[in-house]
Parts: C-alpha cells; sequence; structure tokens
C-alpha cells in the first residue's frame, strides 16, 4: 500500500475546473515526479494534498488513514511537509530560526531526538547552508532560501515531502545537489512528490512520474514510459486532440 | 456569495437573538400605521445617507483597492464647510452644495489621491490601514481647529424644518423627502456608472490589474484620481444630508459616517445592492429600536451600537479567509534585521530609568519648570507606553491589527478597580492583567477567521461595542457613586498617582517589560508569531496551529494593556466611561506604528509623543493649535507614505556609530559576500572549463532539453 493515495480529486472555482477527477499514489522510499503544462492544476493539487486547498469531491489518504478534512497544520503533524513554488520563508527570521521554528514545532507532537536547535544545525548542514545560518533569508538570493525551505520542512521529520518546483532558481550544480540529496533522502525512507519543468532533473531523479493536463491525470507510469506515452507527447506540444477533450 | 451552513446558522442566531432582544425589551409604545409610518420615515432617510457614504467607500475600495478609514471624517469636514458658507457667510444654498459637492469635496479627492493614496500601492496592509485612519483624525482635528469648541451650530434642513407632505398620515418633511431621492439617484448612478459606462468598466478593472488594464489603454492614475474624487463627493453629500439632523458636532458627526462601514461590510465592500440593503436595515433598524424598545440603563445606547454589532456579526458571518500563498517577494526588505540581544535592552532599559529619576527630581535644569504637572505628563507618557507595548508583540511581530488597545486597558482599570480599588494592592495590578487576557483571546476568534482589513474591522467594531454597551453599565463603571481607587501599595511604599515614585515605579515597570517583551522576541513563542506574520500559509504547513499561536498572542497582548490599563486606573482615581473610547485609542495605536510598531523602544517614541503634543499646545498657547492632539498624530500617520520604516529605526541608526557592539556592519559585509558567491556561477567560460553541469546549464537556458522541448510548451496551446 502507498504512503499517499489521493483519489478522484475534483475542485473547482466557480466555473473553472482546476482538478477533474485526479489521483496520485507515492510510495516511500520513491521520488515520485508530478509534470503537466503550466496551469495543469499541479500546484493545486499540492495544496489539496496539504490541506491549504479544500476538495469538491475526492479523499486523501496517508497511510491507510483519511485526512482530507484535517486542518493544515493536523496533516503537518501526521508528516507531510511541503516547499512552495514561488518561495515562503519567514523574512523576519534568520536562517537558522526558519528550521528552528519548524523543529520547535516538531517536538510537541514528537519529543524524540536532539534538542531543536541541534536538530536544526544538523537539518542545516544536510542541505549544506549552514555558512549562512545566522543571516537573514529576506536578502538571500533564490536558490539559498529553496534550500532554506527544505531544510525548514526537513526539521519536521515528514513522512511525504512535497516539492514544488525544488530546481527552478538553482544553478546546474545545485541541481545536481539537490537531486543527490533526494536520493539520499528516499534511501531514508521518505517518500517524495515534485513537482518540475527541468525534464532532465525529473527524468532522471524519478522513480514514477505522473502527468497532470488541464486538471486531469492523463499518464503515469516509469520515465521511460511516460516519454514514449503518445497522450504526453500530445498535451506537450499540442499536436494531437486525443488528450485533450 | 457563497454561504456555508455555518453561515447560515449564524444569520438564523442573529435573527433570534434580534427578536428575542426586541421581545424582551419592548416598550408597549403603540403599534399604529402612524407609529410605523413615521419610523419607517425616518429609518429610510437614515439609511440613505448611510447608503450614499457607503457606497463612496465601495467605489474608492473597489477601484482603488484601500479602505477609506477617513470617509466618515471627509463627510463631516465638507459638511463644516457647506455650513460655513451656506450658515455662516449666507450664501445661497445652490451654490454652497454646488461649490462644495461638485468642486471642492472633489479636488479635495484628487488631492488626497496624488499626495497621498498613490504612494500607498503595494504597501503592506498595515501602512494603508494606518494612513487612513490617520487621516480621519486628521480631518477631525482640521474641523476642530477651523471651527472651534462645540457652539452649537446647526444646519437648517432643505426647504425649512416644517413643510412637506402627508403619507399615510406621516409627515414627511421634504428635506427626507429629497434625502432618499437623492440616494435613490445616486444608486441608480451610480450602477451606471460602474457597469454601463466604460470609464466604470476600467475602474472595477483596475484594482484586478493595474497593468492589464493600462493595456486596454485606459489611464490608471487618472480612474484612481476620479475614484478618490467621487469617493469624496459622496462623502460631502452624506455629510450635508446628516448635519442638519444631527447637528454640526465633529466626533458625532465622524462616528455617524464610520457607522456606514457596516453597510459596506455587508456588501462586502464591492457590491452597491447588498451595500444598500444593510444602510437600510441599519437606518430602519435603529429607528425600530428608538421608537418601540426601551433597554434597561446601562444599555441604553443600544441604537447606536447597532451598527457595530451588525459589523461584528457580518465580519464574523463572512466566509473563512483562504490560507494566502503570497510569495515571499512581496516583502522586499533586503536589510538584515538583527534581533536585539536580551543585554541591550537591559541596558536601555537602565538608562531610561536613570533619566526619568534624574529629570522628576529636578535634576534636568531645562525642563524643571514643568515638574508638577510635569511628572504627572510622564506619568501619562509612561502609561500610554506600556499599553502601546501590547501592539508591539501582537501588531508588530504577529501581524495582527488591533484598534481595540483602549478597549483592554478600560478592562482592566474596571477589573484592579473591582478587585483591588479600595486598597491600591499590587497583586491587583496582576490581577487585571491576568483577568484581561481572556477577553484578548475573545478577540482572537475573530481573528483566527479573518485577516488584514476584516480583522481590523471587527477590532474597530469590539473597541465601539466596548465603548456603547460594556463601560457603561452601572455594574461595571458607576460614574455617580464617586467610587475611588487608591494609590499603589507596592512593597511596603504608598506611591501617589501622580507622584514621582509612582512615575518611578511605571519607568521600571515599563523598562522590565521591554526586556520580557525582547525575552519573549526570542524565545519559541516569538519565532512562532513572526512565522505567522510572513506566511500563515507556511507556518501552517509546518504543524503551526494558527489558532493556539494567536489565542496566546491576543492574550498576551490585552494582559499588558489590562495592566496598563490599570494603571491609569490609579493615576486617574477615578473612572468613567468617556476615557475608553474608540477615538481615543486611535492616536495610540497610530503613534506606536508611527514609531515603528516592531520595536519596543517605539512605545516610548509614542509615550513621549503623547504628551509632547498637549506639552506644545499649553506652551505656545497658539489658539489655531488646539486640536493639535488630534491632528499631530494623524499627520504623523499619514506622513508614513513617506517614511515607511517607523521613526526609531532611522533613530537607532543614527546613534549607531555610538553602539560598538552592535554588528549590523559586519552582517551586511558577510550578506554581501554570500551573494556574490551566488553571481560568480554566471561568468563561464573565462579562466574556467566547461564542465557538465555548465553544459546542462547553458542547455536549459537555451531551452534545449533532449527528451521533449522544453521552449514551454505551454504557450503554444495559450488559445485553446
Amino acid at each position: 500500500m502507498a504512503l499517499l493515495e489521493a483519489t478522484g480529486v475534483t475542485v473547482r472555482f466557480g466555473g473553472l475546473t482546476a482538478l477533474d477527477d485526479a489521483s496520485i499514489s507515492v510510495e516511500a522510499g520513491q521520488v515520485t515526479g508530478m509534470i503537466g503544462p503550466n496551469g495543469a492544476g499541479k500546484t493545486t493539487f499540492f495544496n489539496v494534498m496539504t490541506g491549504l486547498q479544500d476538495t469538491t469531491t475526492g479523499r486523501v489518504v496517508l497511510d491507510g488513514r483519511d485526512i482530507t478534512r484535517l486542518s493544515v497544520h493536523r496533516r503537518a503533524r501526521r508528516g507531510i511537509a511541503r516547499t512552495f513554488q514561488r518561495i515562503e520563508v519567514f523574512d523576519q527570521l534568520s536562517v537558522l530560526d526558519n528550521v528552528l521554528v519548524a523543529a520547535e514545532m516538531r517536538r510537541r507532537w514528537d519529543r524524540s531526538g536532539p534538542q531543536p536547535r541541534e536538530e536544526a544545525m544538523a537539518c542545516l548542514e544536510r542541505v549544506g547552508i549552514t555558512q549562512i545560518a545566522d543571516l537573514s533569508v529576506a536578502a538571500l538570493p533564490t536558490g539559498s532560501a529553496r534550500l532554506v525551505e527544505l531544510a525548514r520542512t526537513l526539521a519536521t521529520r515528514p513522512r511525504l515531502l512535497l516539492l514544488d518546483e525544488p530546481s527552478s532558481g538553482l544553478n546546474g550544480s545545485e541541481t545536481q545537489a539537490m537531486a543527490d540529496l533526494l536520493r539520499n533522502l528516499t534511501e531514508d525512507g521518505l517518500a517524495v512528490l515534485l513537482v518540475e519543468h527541468d525534464m532532465s532533473f525529473v527524468m532522471g531523479l524519478c522513480h514514477r512520474i505522473n502527468v497532470l493536463s488541464f486538471g486531469e491525470m492523463i499518464a503515469s507510469g516509469t520515465p521511460t514510459e511516460v516519454q514514449s506515452d503518445p497522450s504526453v507527447q500530445s498535451a506537450y506540444l499540442g499536436t494531437d486532440h486525443g488528450a485533450v477533450r | 456569495m457563497k454561504l456555508s451552513p455555518a453561515n447560515y446558522a449564524a444569520i438564523a442566531l442573529t435573527v433570534a437573538g434580534a427578536i428575542a432582544l426586541s421581545a424582551l425589551n419592548w416598550s408597549g409604545r403603540p403599534v399604529s400605521v402612524a407609529t410605523v409610518g413615521s419610523m419607517l420615515v425616518v429609518g429610510v432617510t437614515l439609511g440613505s445617507i448611510y447608503a450614499v457614504s457607503a457606497s463612496g467607500l465601495v467605489v474608492v475600495y473597489t477601484t482603488t483597492g484601500v479602505f477609506n478609514f477617513a470617509q466618515g471624517a471627509m463627510g463631516m469636514y465638507w459638511a463644516f464647510v457647506y455650513w460655513e458658507l451656506r450658515f455662516n457667510r449666507n450664501w445661497p444654498a445652490p451654490i454652497a452644495i454646488g461649490l462644495v459637492v461638485l468642486v471642492m469635496a472633489p479636488l479635495g479627492g484628487v488631492v488626497l489621491d496624488r499626495l497621498v493614496m498613490r504612494r500607498l500601492r503595494g504597501t503592506p496592509l498595515v501602512l494603508q490601514l494606518m494612513v487612513t485612519v490617520g487621516l480621519m483624525l486628521g480631518f477631525m482635528g482640521l474641523a476642530a481647529t477651523q471651527w472651534k469648541g462645540d457652539r452649537g451650530r446647526n444646519a437648517q434642513p432643505f426647504f425649512g424644518r416644517t413643510g412637506g407632505f402627508e403619507l399615510l398620515g406621516v409627515n414627511v418633511t421634504w428635506h427626507r423627502f429629497t434625502t432618499i431621492c437623492v440616494a435613490v439617484l445616486l444608486a441608480v448612478l451610480l450602477r451606471l456608472l460602474l457597469h454601463r459606462s466604460r470609464i466604470g468598466v476600467a475602474m472595477r478593472a483596475v484594482v484586478d490589474s493595474r497593468s492589464l488594464t493600462s493595456l486596454t489603454g485606459a489611464n490608471p492614475e487618472i480612474i484612481s484620481g476620479l475614484a478618490w474624487a467621487l469617493g469624496s463627493s459622496l462623502a460631502a453629500v452624506a455629510g450635508i444630508l446628516i448635519a442638519p439632523e444631527s447637528g454640526l458636532v465633529v466626533e458625532l458627526l465622524t462616528l455617524v459616517v464610520v457607522d456606514a462601514f457596516a453597510a459596506a461590510a455587508v456588501g462586502r465592500l464591492r457590491s452597491f445592492p447588498l451595500t444598500f440593503l444593510g444602510a437600510m436595515v441599519l437606518g430602519i433598524g435603529q429607528q425600530f429600536i428608538r421608537s418601540f424598545l426601551d433597554f434597561p440603563g446601562g444599555f441604553s445606547n443600544a441604537d447606536r451600537a447597532l451598527p457595530t454589532i451588525l459589523l461584528f456579526v457580518v465580519v464574523l458571518a463572512l466566509p473563512q479567509a483562504k490560507l494566502h500563498i503570497r510569495g515571499t517577494a512581496a516583502a522586499a526588505s533586503t536589510r538584515i534585521r538583527r534581533i536585539t540581544p536580551l543585554s541591550d535592552a537591559a541596558l536601555g532599559g537602565l538608562a531610561l530609568i536613570v533619566v526619568i529619576v534624574s529629570w522628576s527630581g529636578g535634576l534636568v535644569p531645562f525642563v524643571d519648570e514643568w515638574t508638577g504637572t510635569g511628572v504627572n505628563r510622564g506619568v501619562t507618557m509612561m502609561i500610554t507606553a506600556i499599553i502601546m507595548l501590547s501592539l508591539v508583540p501582537l501588531t508588530g511581530w504577529a501581524g495582527q491589527v488591533n484598534f481595540a488597545p483602549l478597549a483592554f486597558a478600560g478592562f482592566g482599570a474596571v477589573m484592579f478597580l473591582k478587585v483591588a480599588g479600595d486598597s491600591g494592592q499590587a497583586w491587583g495590578l496582576v490581577m487585571a492583567a491576568l483577568l484581561t487576557a481572556p477577553v484578548g483571546a475573545l478577540m482572537a476568534l475573530p481573528a483566527v477567521r479573518l485577516q488584514g482589513l476584516y480583522l481590523a474591522l471587527a477590532s474597530m467594531a469590539f473597541a465601539r461595542g466596548f465603548e456603547l454597551l460594556f463601560f457603561t453599565q452601572s455594574s461595571v463603571i458607576d460614574s455617580g457613586a464617586g467610587e475611588r481607587i487608591a494609590s499603589l501599595h507596592f512593597a511596603g511604599w504608598q506611591l501617589d498617582g501622580r507622584g514621582r515614585g509612582y512615575l518611578i515605579f511605571l519607568t521600571i515597570v515599563f523598562a522590565a517589560g521591554v526586556v520580557g517583551l525582547i525575552a519573549l522576541k526570542r524565545s519559541r513563542y516569538g519565532r512562532r508569531w513572526m512565522a505567522i506574520h510572513d506566511s500563515e500559509a507556511a507556518a501552517a504547513t509546518l504543524g503551526i496551529s494558527l489558532v493556539e499561536t494567536k489565542v496566546i498572542v491576543f492574550g498576551i497582548s490585552a494582559a499588558i494593556a489590562g495592566f496598563g490599563g490599570a494603571l491609569f486606573g490609579i493615576q486617574q482615581a477615578t473612572l468613567n466611561p468617556s476615557q475608553f473610547t474608540l477615538l481615543l485609542g486611535l492616536p495610540i495605536v497610530l503613534l506606536l506604528v508611527v514609531g515603528g510598531v516592531a520595536y519596543p523602544a517605539a512605545a516610548l517614541f509614542g509615550g513621549v509623543n503623547t504628551i509632547l503634543f498637549i506639552v506644545i499646545k499649553e506652551r505656545l498657547g497658539w489658539s489655531w493649535l488646539s486640536a493639535l492632539e488630534i491632528l499631530g498624530p494623524g499627520l504623523m500617520a499619514v506622513a508614513m507614505v513617506v517614511n515607511t520604516r517607523g521613526a526609531v529605526t532611522d533613530m537607532g541608526r543614527a546613534f549607531s556609530p555610538l553602539l560598538p557592539w552592535r554588528h549590523d556592519a559586519r552582517d551586511q559585509f558577510r550578506l554581501e559576500h554570500a551573494t556574490e558567491r551566488e553571481d560568480e556561477v554566471g561568468e563561464l567560460g573565462l579562466g574556467r572549463p566547461f564542465t557538465r553541469d555548465h553544459v546542462n546549464d547553458l542547455d536549459r537556458q537555451l531551452g534545449i532539453v533532449d527528451l521533449i522541448p522544453a521552449s514551454r510548451p505551454t504557450e503554444s496551446r495559450g488559445g485553446l
């Protein structure tokens, strides 16, 4: 049984259907990718899974428990963490404090592990930004701010990590480092679901890929399966009307 | 508007409550065609005025995105100008009205837009709120300066006091008939303007996307000027229509039009039909209370409190705000903000104590001559500063706007009176703080559901509700009974509420408060507050409960304000309801924000300024400065459009060379260094070999990705 199962998720904003009966499953210890053209509903799907967006219909099940109606912070306490496409760091806080606030919070529902401050430092070290620990995040370049966000999610000790475009704003070597880090994390048993536009990053890293187009999940499979899927090619290239209603 | 079952339940509960209250307080006056008819005539007239004023708010809000708290004060001001021309200088009515409504008010609106409102675009909401509230006080101060004292100025109704026509046995005066006609006419015209005319459609478009609108050929600058002109004119119409009914009194006129906020809130600040419905409910409801209900003593303000109650209910019945994912780009500050070390705070506190002790001891020659009243001024300053401290964690750190600090302070004062009023024992202060904390937590309930503007409105309604319905109860403050609060008994001393000992005690309390707050800011609570301020969505996804966090910060804030209020009670010795009004609370909020709401030092700045205006006024004795204590804070708040940082940061920077242990410069260096490292990668090829990474990077930049053309295929689908 997959760690996360979202089934039949539909979200309507007035007349616009952002997600239409979309389903996804995410396995522990794997990197799962979600790709799709802009406006396909990827970020909305993330919002549904984290509770920031109510669903019109559909269920989200984490580790066998239905969490569809749980509030955002309760889902976080069950192990869902995420980053944001447009970075959401806490501007008033330093890099270390951004992570510390998460580490302190985590101890509310799980008292194991080191003291929050040590844990926060460990998270910074894991993503490789200890040298900027006491800088204010407000002034950081995008790449570093993304790493702060990632370190912050790690401090909650998630079981499922949702990453919204983790490589955007990173340069080549940083992207490589990010891929290595994510591989490391999954080896520890973490489930990663990421939305990404960088195809070489996605294809090289993900075990499974789901393709979302106009709110519908049009394909799902290994990278090679997805690449050869005609409906995916038509969704991206717009050559054929077969995949689009 | 989509309402949830909970919203319907809230509405049903409110209606049921209203019916029950009406039944319980029925006056027994006869219900006949005549009485109901006259209730309706007066009620609809009043509703019409609310409608005109509220539609001014809606026009400005839908077009510029700024909620104009000064709408009421502007109406009041233009009503005074009209009175001046029409009755003081005896100009003919059409000329006076034409000049005010069609020339002066629109011009005033355009000038405001040019000088102030345009600069508010894209600024934090707190700043927008403070500037328009500052403008409200500014207009009040200006009117009080120009037309001094309440000299029973009256505006005659149009077409005389008597006359009119009979409708169902009720006499409808021409003035009321005119009022209703004007409101209906304006409603129709506004609807046509905004939905049928080209410029109106552009006006509605501009708030959604300024840049897109300008692409269509409309000029957003002209449109926003137009909206302010229109809003100002509508305020003038409302003011001129209400003045003959209510008399020309600055506070009264301003507040009457402030009541129109409730009507606009019914329309969710956007819908004209709903705004009109809200206005009529208000007008008729108020007149219904006056005609048929008799509330016992403490609730005799029920009619005036109705708009407040409606506002509170409407705001609570609003669908819950979504957590915004806004992207951090919104806050474009590149400055390093270091949290003050505890040692710095303690040192500052000690310095303050030394200064106050020597000043109040007459050791500073220049201010020596003020001693006497001077010490009491110092007491006022310190108490104000302590009450201001309550907003530092709440608004400064957690980002929760609150216009009701004085309501909390008043509650604290009342609690002190009840628990330790006769003895003046110091533990009563702690009790007052503890008892006020739950009231703050109560205020947090709307805060959990609301964000930004609606929270500000809810807190105003809260303050006004306390003013009209709570402090007026004889069981709360019995002004007639002459209850006195004894001087403070503390550790064997007896400190008179106006004496030097009390001043020094307050200074120590303030200094300890600052150190305590800084310690809180550096604790996990402070971090959590700043986290929800910066991004509620991100905070929630880390497992932070917004409800719990807000309840705690509101509780702490209320406790501090309640403590300050108890200290105020000791200074005043007697309490009366007029000490804790909404209007008196506004300068407290404004001056703190002018100082820089995130810094405890700003509370001292605010306290100093509070008494400074009074002292300047007294020392100079110039009659044109008679309203300086309102005008001053108002204008200072408006001036924040130029300097948004807060005064104490600038002062701090000016003095920082004197404080070598502050490390701002070193941080700045490290920051620049960090950015440099980031930039290196951009310069490829020069003396550095291409690696596989660089090639990948270039591929990505050029859109050459091995699998699927990454030339963002979505764009080619734009037409689908």
